[in-house]
């Protein structure tokens, strides 16, 4: 009987003391995603993610405790994306959160998430206005809108003789988080698109955009346009000739455009920015497509694989800074002191306070260079 | 030539359109359900179609005729298996049951494709015919082309073969059709599959123009019905004419209003008709019979 | 009396729930009023009009609102809310009366509710676009509803003096009136009942009741976003009513309380929810087409209702 008390004692002693979602053994993050729904393309970073978590088990783990992935989906989907977190807190009492796609629903969850003082590393939603004023517990993971639409703009403003701009963008969320700030620091060295057309997701043709764009006879295009839109747009364009050099977001990668449009002409003058140390079949990323390929093997590798993975790493290493005695208070401490951490996946390093939770600064752009993808600091000029 | 141009691209949209609208069209007029699933048949087209021609290495003609052929056996199933079962059912029922085996081929697509967006290889790569200022791809040549052949056909059958005088006499009145010895239950079977090959045709003809993801459905069942109500519902040859319209129109609009319309172009002209003329360019005055 | 058997019971509900608990049952009471709503439309008056998510959106929004722009507390936003979906309701119900019917009506239905949230998309400064709007703390009569719980009750007595309403609305002439068209519009007026009437009366109402819904949806969520009333909602909506039971008030509640539970127990199979989904309802329509709530007036004959066609 004595025996039995002690142990029940010893439990409820560790059961109380325990963080939530920390065990002896497991530590349980809740990775959010669109698994299905229009977005679900976007939900590559949660997979990628996944894996890194899977191989840093493989790897020993964290202080002899392995990392239990929650995925959940939600569809993009606001009420969707409530329920989802609110299940991650109270019911699957995960001791982190790490995920999340869409910007409008990060938003929407950010207040319940803020009251739950649970951290939370955003994996990709641009939107900045997520960490920033910064509060409690939310880290930006990936570069923000401000920063890619800043690095857009600061490309395209390097172009010799640049005097009309053009803007073709959807009209959802995502896009604005990448053409807002990339007009807005184009305003503020006076330049303001000639003409700002839309091209709605799922729209199979852009004749009228192509041919209104064509009539103001613009020095650079910007598209804010998603995978299938952005080779629709840059087929149409040749169609027409239309002869621009075209901008493009963080949503497409050059790989992957030229084997959509199909040929290197197309493309030629196609320009993304480019968070990544190396482009995507380079060899300091080899490890990391590696990795995806060892748990997700039928996962093709394209802009949005490896985003959520730099985040991760930084995540493990202030894991493991904080020790074995983890609580999400002291992890938190942890993460507000990464400076200039090198990830080893993205272009740039990150860095986090608790004045600044907006991690990665660092962005660059890509274009196409004698048919080989190369990075660039500017208009013409490889690293 | 701007407005030209944007009419020449508007009608190679709209001939999808007409076919997806028509395809609606004979479905409903040969069972009267409004497939509200029909999207997702053309999706599925596409996908049967990239499965055969990238995965399995069929040439594209073989890999179309063949997704085409499936798809008209899917249809045909469908019927029978589901939308048969429920006669007996409120009316109602059957717009929820299209939308729910919508919903599982487009759920069978994502867990088979998952979270990808497939490119297709270019088929139609001719370069493309430019007259003056005119440009025609070869996209869409191959698109009229294809469309008109099929549009041909359809009418042909229909209205000059004994088989479509069968089609016609059932349209017109089933039980007097069951009465001379038609097999009315057949013909529904086979009027489906005719549907579904021709929603099929729609989304082989778009596959290799656009990219393929298992959403790709949604954006032409509202073009479908917005072209069968221009054209008057029930009207076969309407339905191609409000398809061929709507494709110009949304062009148009977005040539000379604003690019922003375009998405809800269909939305406005189903209002518009339906506020000014309910039946449609091409359909009869609606009279309820007592 | 009985009637209320139910939600006294549900006030116990909080004990033995948890916040993610608490909140999908907040979501039922919610989807209960829309399917109640959307029935009297659907079920009752038989039209297939595809307003619904127009109707919800339209309350979400004017609620938003009238809180975030004009600093209303909630409990002052309901019934504007509701008034709005009315007002909505109204403009459905003409295409009704204009002899438009069957598909016709559907599709001009999901017309106007994607023109709406095409407005939502643009109307930056009002609906603050495709980012949404913001919902403040709501005010209940001085009482913050800050909690899933503090939700819970102030939800549960909206929505059991709706219900009632819309119980004693249907055993009233009015509520009659409208089987009747249901059942044979021709019939109905040449009983001297003024049929375009009462076909508007059903519209209102019906966007009144869901308009209400929809300002609840938008303090439980926090925020409105367009993407939150597209064709996607409309279909659950429509499922909800199916599966229920057209024009039965318990199939409302049943059909809703069943098709908020399922989703959040697909959550066990990520990436496979639209399958299961489809793959249910095909199941359910082949196997049970008149509802949940014929199957439930098998097991308690008390449940019958009398303008319920289970023929």
């Amino acid at each position: 009987m004595k025996r039995y008390l002690a142990v029940l004692a010893c439990a409820l002693a560790t059961g109380a003391a325990a963080q939530d979602g920390v065990t002896d053994t497991t530590i349980k993050i809740g990775v959010m995603g669109p698994f299905t729904g229009n977005a679900s393309s976007y939900s590559k970073a949660q997979i990628g993610l996944d894996a890194y978590y899977k191989w840093v088990n493989d790897q020993g783990g964290v202080h002899g405790r392995r990392i239990e992935t929650v995925l959940e989906d939600y569809a993009c989907d606001s009420t969707k994306g409530v329920a989802a977190v609110k299940k991650l807190i109270h019911q699957d009492r995960v001791f982190m959160l790490h995920g999340n796609s869409c910007s409008a629903v990060a938003m929407a969850i950010k207040p319940i998430i803020v009251e739950a003082g649970i951290p939370w590393v955003v994996a990709h939603a641009a939107n900045g206005a997520i960490s920033s004023p910064p509060t409690k517990n939310i880290f930006h993971g990936v570069p923000v809108g401000q920063t890619m639409g800043r690095a857009m703009g600061q490309f395209v403003a390097s172009k010799p003789g640049l005097a009309r701009v053009a803007v073709i963008s959807h009209t959802d969320d995502w896009a604005k988080s990448y053409c807002g700030p990339a007009t807005a620091f184009l305003a503020s060295k006076n330049i303001r698109p000639a003409i700002e057309v839309a091209l709605e997701r799922g729209q199979t043709d852009s004749t009228a955009q192509t041919l209104r764009i064509k009539q103001t006879n613009p020095d650079f295009i910007i598209a804010c346009l998603y995978e299938a839109e952005t080779a629709i747009f840059l087929k149409d364009m040749k169609k027409f000739a239309l002869n621009a050099p075209v901008m493009g977001t963080a949503g497409t990668d050059l790989e992957n455009t030229l084997k959509r449009v199909g040929d290197l002409d197309t493309v030629a003058s196609y320009y993304v920015p480019h968070m990544y140390a190396d482009n995507l079949d380079g060899p300091r990323l080899k490890k990391f497509v590696d990795i995806l390929k060892k748990y997700y093997p039928n996962e093709s590798v394209t802009a949005f694989s490896l985003i959520s993975m730099g985040g991760a790493a930084a995540v493990v290493d202030a894991m493991k800074r904080a020790g074995r005695d983890l609580t999400r208070e002291k992890l938190i401490a942890e993460l507000d002191r990464t400076r200039n951490f090198d990830t080893g996946v993205l272009a740039g390093p990150i860095s986090w306070s608790a004045s600044d939770r907006d991690g990665v600064k660092d962005v660059a752009v890509a274009g196409f260079v004698k048919g080989k993808p190369t990075v660039l600091k500017a208009w013409g000029k490889p690293l | 030539m701007f407005a030209l141009q944007l009419a020449l691209s508007g009608l190679a949209q709209g001939a999808i359109y007409a076919l997806v609208a028509l395809s609606m069209c004979v479905v409903y007029r040969a069972t009267t359900v409004v497939n509200f699933g029909h999207g997702d048949l053309v999706m599925a087209g596409a996908f049967v179609l990239y499965l055969l021609a990238v995965l399995a290495g069929l040439p594209f003609l073989a890999g179309a005729l063949a997704a085409v052929a499936l798809l008209f056996l899917l249809g045909v199933a469908i019927e029978v298996g589901l939308i048969e079962r429920i006669k007996a059912g409120p009316h109602i029922g059957f717009a929820l049951m299209c939308i729910a085996f919508g919903y599982v081929l487009r759920g069978i697509a994502r867990g088979v494709w998952g979270r990808e967006v497939l490119p297709m290889p270019r088929v139609f790569d001719f370069p493309p015919l430019v007259l003056g200022e005119l440009v025609v791809t070869g996209d869409a040549l191959a698109v009229f082309g294809v469309v008109g052949v099929l549009l041909a056909l359809f009418f042909l059958l229909f209205y000059r073969s004994s088989a479509g005088r069968v089609m016609q006499a059932v349209c017109q009145s089933e039980r007097g059709a069951a009465l001379v010895g038609i097999n009315v239950r057949a013909f529904h079977g086979v009027m489906w599959g005719a549907g579904a090959a021709l929603g099929a045709a729609g989304g082989v003809l778009v596959a290799p123009i656009t990219l393929l993801h298992p959403g790709l459905g949604a954006i032409f069942l509202i073009k479908g019905f917005a072209a069968m109500t221009l054209g008057g519902f029930g009207s076969l040859g309407g339905a191609v004419a409000g398809g061929l319209i709507l494709g110009v129109a949304e062009q148009l609009v977005g040539g000379y209003v604003s690019t922003k319309l375009i998405d809800i172009t269909a939305y406005l002209v189903i209002i518009l008709v339906l506020a000014l003329r309910p039946s449609g360019l091409f359909g009869r005055a609606i009279a309820e019979r007592v | 009396m009985r009637f209320y058997l139910l939600p006294l019971a549900a006030c116990a509900i909080p004990l033995a729930a948890n916040p993610y608990t608490q909140f999908v049952v907040n979501l039922m009471l919610v989807y209960i009023l829309v399917a109640v709503g959307f029935n009297l439309v659907l079920g009752n008056l038989g039209q297939l009009a595809f307003a619904n998510t127009a109707l919800f959106g339209i309350g979400a929004y004017a609620a938003a609102m009238l809180m975030a722009h004009a600093g209303w507390p909630f409990w002052a936003a309901i019934v504007p809310a509701g008034l709005a979906g009315a007002a909505a309701g109204f403009l459905a119900s003409v295409t009704a009366l204009r002899g438009i019917r069957v598909y016709y009506l559907a599709i001009v239905t999901l017309a106007f509710g994607e023109l709406l949230r095409w407005t939502y998309i643009h109307g930056e400064a009002a609906t603050g676009g495709t980012d949404g709007l913001a919902v403040p703390k709501a005010d209940f009569f001085g009482i913050a509803l800050d909690s899933e719980t503090a939700r819970f009750y102030a939800f549960l007595l909206i929505v059991t003096v709706m219900v009632k309403a819309v119980s004693n609305l249907l055993r009233s002439k009015i509520g009659r009136a409208i089987v009747a068209i249901r059942d044979n519009e021709l019939a109905s007026a040449s009983l001297a009942i003024p049929t375009g009437r009462y076909i508007v009366a059903a519209f209102v109402l019906s966007g009144f009741v869901v308009g209400v819904a929809g300002s609840l949806f938008a303090v439980l969520i926090g925020r409105v976003i367009p993407e939150s009333f597209g064709l996607i909602e409309l279909i659950l909506h429509f499922a909800m009513v199916l599966v229920g039971g057209l024009g039965s008030l318990t199939g409302s509640i049943l059909g809703a309380v069943a098709l908020t539970a399922l989703p959040e127990y697909f959550r066990r199979f990520p990436g496979l929810y639209e399958m299961f989904f489809g793959g249910l309802l095909i199941v359910f329509l082949l196997a049970q087409p008149r509802g949940l709530a014929a199957l439930a007036a098998r097991w308690w004959p008390a449940l019958r209702e009398r303008y319920y066609r289970e023929n």
